[in-house]
C-alpha cells in the first residue's frame, strides 16, 4: 500500500496533501545534504519522541532551560546533543538563542547540519500534526537508503539575519535561482537557505497544507481551498500566538 | 497577514480576535468553531480536539475541516522555523507592524529578543 493512503479517512481529503507528504517521505528517506538517510529517518524519530519526551514537559515550565538537567526519551540512535537539539525545536523553540546555537556548532553539530535538521524536524512535525488535527494514525516512517550526504553549500551566502548563514535576497542566482520568484523574499523563505533543499521542502509542503508562493499574493478566495483568505489566517495567527511566535 | 486580507476585501474583523473565538465568531464565518479548532491542534489536546473537529465538520463540512487541519499544521511548522533560525521580523518600522505587536502584546514573546528593537 502506498504512503499516505487517505482512502481510509473517515473524509474526502484533496489529492495534493497526500502527494505533497508522499513526496517529502521519499525525500526524507534518501541521503540529504549533511545527514544519511539513516540519520534523517533517525531524525524523524526523534521528532516523534520530542512530543511525549517527560523531560521536555519539565523542561518546558522551568524558569531557564539551560540550567535543567535531566535525559530525553529517545532511541538512542543519534548523538545527545543532536537529540536534544530537535526535542527543543518541537517542544520549547521560542528559547533556542544564538549562544545555543553556536555551542551546538563549536560543540559538532555545524550549522549547516543543523540547518538540514531543523528542516527535517519541521516538516515531519507538520505532517504528523495534520494526521493528529484529523484524527489519523501517524504515517510509519520510511525505509532509510543509502548513500552519502552531497555537502552542498551554497555560494552566495550572509550572516546578516538570525543564528546561521542565509542566502542574501540578491544570492538566489545559479543554483538557487528557483528560491524565490522575482528577486523578492521574506526572512523567513531565507531562514533555511544555508540547505537549499530545505526551502524547497518547505515550499512543497507549504503549497499543499497553507498556500503556493502565487496564492499568497491572493489575500481573498483561493480557487482550491474552502476557506477564505481571512480564514485561514485567522487559523495561523492563533496557532502561531499559541506557540509565542514573535514572527 | 490576516490584517492585510482584511484591508484588501474591506472587512471588519478585530485582531484580538485571534485570541477570542467568541469575538472571532462575530467577526468571520466559522470564526469560533476555526480559532478553538486551531487552539486545539496547537495545544496538542486530544479531548478539545475530538470536540472541535466535529464542532467545525458539522458547521463548515470536510473541505473546510481538511483546510484548516492543513493549515494549523503549516503553522506549527512556521513558527519552528522562525524561532529555531532566530530571524528577526523584516517589517519592524512599518505603521501596521507596530499595531499588530501592540494589540497583540506580542514583544511579551521571548523570541521578540531575535527582532533589534523589539523589546526596547
Amino acid at each position: 500500500m502506498a504512503a499516505f493512503d487517505y482512502q481510509r479517512a473517515s473524509i474526502p481529503i484533496r489529492s495534493d496533501l497526500p502527494a505533497a507528504h508522499r513526496r517529502y517521505w521519499d525525500r526524507l528517506a534518501k541521503p540529504g545534504t549533511w545527514w544519511t538517510g539513516v540519520e534523517r529517518v533517525a531524525i524523524a524519530r526523534e521528532s516523534r519522541n520530542a512530543v511525549t519526551c517527560a523531560f521536555c514537559a519539565a523542561r518546558r515550565v522551568a524558569l531557564s532551560p539551560y540550567a535543567f538537567a535531566g535525559e530525553h526519551e529517545h532511541a538512542h540512535a543519534l548523538p545527545t546533543r543532536v537529540v536534544d537539539a530537535v526535542h527543543r525545536i518541537v517542544t520549547d523553540q521560542a528559547r533556542i538563542t544564538r549562544a545555543w546555537v553556536s555551542d551546538n556548532a563549536a560543540n559538532g553539530l555545524s550549522n549547516e547540519a543543523y540547518v538540514e535538521l531543523a528542516g527535517i524536524v519541521v516538516a515531519v512535525l507538520s505532517i504528523d500534526e495534520f494526521h493528529r488535527a484529523l484524527g489519523l494514525e501517524l504515517e510509519p516512517l520510511p525505509e532509510p537508503i543509502p548513500g552519502e550526504p552531497s555537502g552542498y553549500r551554497p555560494t552566495h551566502l550572509a550572516h546578516d539575519i538570525g543564528f546561521v548563514p542565509t542566502i542574501p535576497p540578491e544570492g538566489a542566482v545559479g543554483p538557487e535561482a528557483d528560491l524565490w520568484p522575482g528577486g523578492r523574499t521574506a526572512n523567513v523563505l531565507r531562514a533555511l537557505t544555508l540547505v537549499p533543499d530545505a526551502l524547497r521542502d518547505w515550499r512543497h509542503l507549504s503549497a499543499a497544507q497553507y498556500l503556493s508562493f502565487d496564492e499568497m499574493r491572493n489575500f481573498e478566495q483561493s480557487r482550491d481551498r474552502s476557506l477564505n483568505r481571512m480564514q485561514i489566517e485567522l487559523v495561523a495567527a492563533r496557532v502561531s500566538a499559541i506557540n509565542e511566535c514573535f514572527y | 497577514m490576516l490584517r492585510v486580507s482584511t484591508q484588501v476585501t474591506g472587512t471588519a474583523v478585530d485582531l484580538g480576535a485571534i485570541n477570542d473565538a467568541e469575538r472571532a465568531a462575530l467577526d468571520l464565518p466559522l470564526g469560533g468553531e476555526l480559532v478553538r479548532f486551531a487552539e486545539a491542534v496547537a495545544y496538542r489536546d486530544a479531548d478539545a480536539l475530538t470536540r472541535t473537529r466535529k464542532a467545525l465538520l458539522d458547521a463548515g463540512g470536510a473541505q473546510v475541516l481538511v483546510d484548516a487541519a492543513g493549515v494549523a499544521a503549516n503553522f506549527q511548522r512556521m513558527v519552528r522555523i522562525a524561532d529555531a533560525t532566530g530571524i528577526p521580523v523584516d517589517n519592524m518600522s512599518s505603521d501596521l507592524s507596530a499595531e499588530i505587536r501592540s494589540r497583540l502584546s506580542l514583544d511579551q514573546f521571548a523570541s521578540a529578543r531575535n527582532t533589534p528593537g523589539a523589546l526596547s
